[in-house]
């Protein structure tokens, strides 16, 4: 259901401010939202400021800079850092995307660094994403063909290899999916553009036997059709995918096809 | 002791793109004909009923309220009206590329405007 305000214990309240102890000419205030699951009390926003001169062209780089210099109690998710992972999916400046690809020198004036949109918070910038794992297996996202077929090679023309471009590419880093104001409201029961651009990816693929099956299973009032063409989820994804657009794919071909 | 995980902020933070702002002002013009339409559908009944009825309507069009109405619903039409027609070409898979997106979003806005000040001169002439 829609629901503006968040709930009680979710308000944020102003935190810690670090101030620079470097001496730079040269800062800039990071603020970054803050919740400690051992404690009760409510998220904060702590600012650091950090030291620009010294610090690489990231958003990556500035958590970095004050996990390691200014305040280790800081957690998040990272590991390839080069945007192949998609483990440090957060908000910036108001836009989802990865932390690693995302040049702080785009986002004027103070940083603001948030976790994933309305995701349960673990710790600090960690949001809870099992829901969406769930979702992802649902699809059941593996090639599915008859028994005989196992043996030998299927062949694909490079004509059907091709309609997997652009949705093969996927990290699944949830940035599409946490952007999507229906997937915020109804994220229990729509799958969101994430979930949504696999199960396309697996619908087109020539070489999967289970075509019509696949587009009855998302042919759902509250699955697929939530889908409001709000357009967050192609603006928000940091591999230039286009869910939207395979999701209004999966309708035609349901508006066309005779199930 | 781990206590209750709070839900992390989002409409609150999450900026608006051109996109987002024309859907929910899809939405909201959408309300705003269905009211609309209720009470241009009275109107017609009443004139049915006689003429005095009419000088109440056209002293109620004539005042600053009226004005601000007519002048209202007929831009909450324009907006669904372009709106509308750039769904229908989002239903047949078109206009989907970043660019475009904010292109047909800015012609839906501005145009919603244009088309506005047509009407209300057309109504005016004739």
């Amino acid at each position: 259901m829609v629901q503006i305000s968040l709930p009680q214990n979710s308000k944020v309240k102003k935190g810690k401010y670090y101030k620079d102890k470097t001496g730079s000419k040269n800062l800039k205030k990071v603020n970054v939202y803050r919740w400690d699951p051992s404690t009760g009390e409510n998220p904060r926003i702590d600012t650091y400021e950090v030291d620009m001169d010294n610090c690489p062209s990231k958003v990556l780089d500035i958590l970095n800079k004050i996990k390691n210099e200014i305040d280790p109690t800081l957690a998040y998710r990272r590991s390839c850092a080069h945007g192949v992972c998609g483990s440090c999916a957060m908000n910036m400046g108001g836009k989802n995307g990865l932390a690693c690809t995302k040049p702080h020198s785009e986002i004027d004036g103070d940083i603001d660094i948030y976790p994933l949109p309305h995701l349960k918070v673990k710790k600090d910038l960690i949001g809870d994403l099992d829901g969406l794992y769930k979702q992802y297996k649902s699809i059941e996202p593996w090639l599915k063909s008859s028994s005989k077929s196992e043996a030998v090679e299927i062949i694909q023309s490079k004509e059907d290899r091709a309609k997997l471009d652009g949705a093969y590419e996927c990290i699944m880093c949830a940035c599409c999916s946490t952007s999507c104001p229906s997937y915020w409201w109804n994220g229990d029961k729509y799958l969101g553009p994430a979930v949504l651009l696999q199960a396309y990816r697996w619908i087109i693929d020539s070489r999967d036997e289970e075509r019509q099956a696949r587009l009855k299973k998302v042919a759902d009032e509250l699955k697929l059709y939530r889908c409001h063409t709000i357009l967050n989820c192609t603006s928000a994804c940091p591999k230039g995918l286009n869910p939207a657009k395979a999701i209004a794919e999966i309708k035609k071909m349901l508006a066309t096809a005779n199930i | 002791m781990e206590n209750k995980p709070p839900l992390s902020p989002h409409i609150q933070i999450y900026r608006w793109h051109i996109s987002s702002l024309v859907s929910i002002t899809h939405r909201i013009t959408g309300i705003i004909n269905f009211v609309g339409i209720t009470f241009i559908c009275i109107w017609s009944c009443l004139l049915l009923l006689g003429e005095n009825n009419y000088e109440i309507i056209d002293l109620f069009f004539k005042s600053f309220l009226g004005k601000f109405i007519i002048l209202g619903i007929t831009w909450s039409f324009s907006f669904q009206i372009l709106s509308e027609i750039r769904h229908l070409i989002m239903d047949l898979g078109y206009g989907f590329e970043p660019k475009i997106i904010n292109i047909t979003g800015l012609i839906v806005i501005f145009g919603s405007v244009i088309l506005t000040v047509i009407f209300f001169t057309l109504g005016k002439t004739f």
